[in-house]
């Protein structure tokens, strides 16, 4: 995979929030973008990501249901998943980490924090 | 007839005891002094007997000392002639004494004193001084048919005398027994009705007082315990009734205040975590656009960008700052409509120009399909311009947030009677029956919370609170995972 950048997927049903992760992770990364729960599954399984980045509130299937189907799914479960949510009560982050998630990134987040996330959890792949 | 209360039951319960006693100890007392009564007669009567038999034994001495002395000249017979003449008139003065109440036998006794007078007089001392000087007249003197008769006249008399006083005392003797025999009855009768109304106030106090306080009681127990439930079967008399049913009111009121309680309490409650959901769900509603706000204007700053990009990023800043404004413009609307403080700015404007408006703000960047149906010409009603925006502002961005990336949403405007309706339809995931007759409600947002949908739950609120404001209505018709459908209906002019 040397010389290739990382994959990400992005999905979250608001499209500035989206766009402002893409702009974020910059050229770095190759960036794809889904507005719901179903489409990102059948992105997941069409093409291999090295990152997912997940909000929870998502129109149809939720963030959370994303994540579990993934963690059950044998070729997504072991896809690295920051869950993004502007919910972050203690019980909402749990509730992520439980779901399977490798970091929780509360909504608004600083552009370096979502920066360093990600590079820490693509980096050790 | 007003039925008695206790204290009156009690009164006239213990009076008829204490009458049917009296009458008892009196029946007593009148067949104790009817029964002396009838001993002391029958004892007056011995006592004329034993003096009559008195009488007659001194008329025995006499006849028989008379007859000695004749017979044997022995001056011993003589003493007792002497004796017996002597004894005489005090006997038959006793004996009068005794009968001085009864005529018959006064009469009788005064018969008796006569011929005994008589025979001592007239025939006895003659004899005995015949005997001095004759002794063979005198001898056949007392034999002669005089002495016979004289002796036979004064016991005939004597003999009337005991047999009517004996009469006399067995009759009494008899009406004693027959008193005392109805004494006894009497007075066994009045024991035993006496007894028996005892026993019978007895079983009253205890079935009409003692069992309902008892109930009562063990009734109030159950209330101490916290069981508001129970009740005591309203029977007893006068007071205790009254006191079986003041508890039983007591207690449904207590059970009342409790429920009232209870109700408040879980009012309170769902007020507790309302307010909790909502402030969770309002800092949520802000963290989304402040997110893009926040992180954009990180970006300027930090990087450099073509002029193009730049722009676009300010865009975005400036769309989602509108969006946290409008947030705040929704509480503060919510604040007006509570306070009924809402103003509208009426004046006449083009409904059809309006809607278009919104149709391409709401979605020009939306991947929703719009079919917008309109009138050619304008559609001019009288009201608040901006408020009306607000209102077909709120109905668009609901159908876009409830559908899914897409799908069509048809927006139709046309004049209606007197007014304009516009009809907004979405091929969403519909509003569940229950939600349906709340969705209108402040802060409402009934399944949205479950299924993880954004939103202040005060849009539609605000929208029908101006709508109404604007002499308008506001009706929604939906079908779970079909769609909903919103009409709004104004009037052209309102006053």
């Amino acid at each position: 995979m040397t010389g290739t950048r990382p994959k990400i997927l992005v999905v979250d049903d608001e499209p500035p929030l989206r766009e402002l992760v893409m702009v974020t992770l910059g050229d770095a990364f190759a960036c794809d973008e889904a507005g719901d729960g179903d489409t990102a599954l059948a992105q997941m399984r069409e093409a291999r990501y090295d990152l997912v980045m997940l909000d929870v509130m998502l129109p149809g299937t939720s963030g959370t249901d994303v994540l579990r189907e993934m963690r059950e799914d044998e070729l997504l479960k072991d896809v690295p998943v920051i869950v993004m949510s502007a919910w972050q009560s203690p019980q909402d982050v749990a509730s992520a980490l439980e779901a399977g998630a490798d970091r929780f990134l509360a909504k608004p987040f600083r552009i370096d924090e979502l920066g360093s996330m990600v590079r820490g959890l693509v980096g050790r792949r | 007839m007003r039925r008695l209360s206790l204290v009156g039951r009690v009164v006239v319960f213990a009076s008829t005891v204490a009458i049917v006693v009296v009458v008892i100890v009196a029946g007593a007392l009148i067949a104790i002094v009817s029964l002396r009564h009838a001993q002391a007669r029958e004892s007056r009567a011995k006592d004329v007997t034993t003096a009559t038999l008195r009488v007659e034994n001194i008329a025995f001495d006499l006849e028989s000392s008379l007859r000695g002395y004749t017979l044997t000249g022995s001056p011993r017979f003589l003493a007792l002639f002497g004796d017996a003449r002597k004894a005489m008139p005090a006997a038959l003065r006793h004996l009068k004494t005794l009968v001085r109440d009864d005529r018959e036998q006064l009469r009788r006794v005064r018969a008796t004193d006569g011929f005994l007078h008589d025979y001592v007089t007239d025939y006895a001392e003659p004899v005995i001084q015949i005997r001095q000087f004759s002794p063979a007249t005198a001898r056949s003197s007392v034999a002669s048919e005089e002495d016979k008769r004289r002796a036979r006249d004064i016991r005939g008399t004597l003999g009337k005398i005991l047999a009517v006083e004996q009469t006399r005392s067995a009759r009494r003797a008899a009406q004693a027994r027959d008193v005392a025999r109805t004494a006894i009855v009497v007075g066994i009768i009045a024991l035993a009705l006496s007894a028996a109304l005892v026993l019978l106030f007895g079983a009253w106090v205890a079935r009409a007082v003692a069992a309902p306080v008892r109930r009562t009681s063990a009734a109030a127990a159950q209330v101490a315990a916290g069981d508001f439930d129970v009740r005591v079967e309203e029977r007893g008399a006068g007071e205790v009734g009254a006191l079986v049913g003041a508890f039983n009111s007591m207690t449904r009121a207590l059970e009342h205040s409790r429920e009232e309680l209870l109700e408040q309490n879980e009012r309170l409650r769902e007020s507790e975590e309302h307010k909790r959901d909502l402030i969770s769900m309002v800092s949520h509603e802000i963290r989304t656009p402040l997110a893009s706000v926040c992180g954009f204007t990180s970006l300027l700053l930090e990087r450099e960008f073509e002029r193009e990009e730049e722009r676009r990023y300010l865009e975005i800043i400036d769309q989602q700052a509108r969006r946290l404004a409008g947030i705040a413009g929704d509480f503060l609307d919510v604040q007006l409509l509570e306070g009924g403080g809402l103003k509208l700015d009426r004046a006449p404007f083009d409904l059809v120009e309006l809607t278009r408006e919104q149709a391409h703000l709401f979605f020009s960047h939306s991947s929703h399909a719009l079919e917008l149906d309109v009138p050619d010409i304008p559609l001019v009603v009288n009201g608040d311009r901006d408020r009306i925006a607000q209102v077909i502002g709120n109905l668009l961005s609901n159908a876009i947030k409830y559908s899914p990336a897409g799908a069509e949403v048809r927006v139709v405007l046309e004049p209606e009677d007197g007014g304009a309706r516009l009809t907004v339809i979405d091929e969403g995931m519909g509003i569940p029956p229950d939600d349906r007759g709340r969705v209108f409600e402040k802060f409402y947002r009934g399944s949205d919370a479950a299924s993880a949908i954004g939103g202040t739950g005060l849009g539609l609120a605000v929208a029908r609170e101006i709508v109404t404001s604007h002499g308008g209505e506001i009706g929604v018709e939906s079908e779970t995972s079909r769609g909903s459908t919103f009409t709004v209906r104004l009037p052209v002019n309102f006053s």
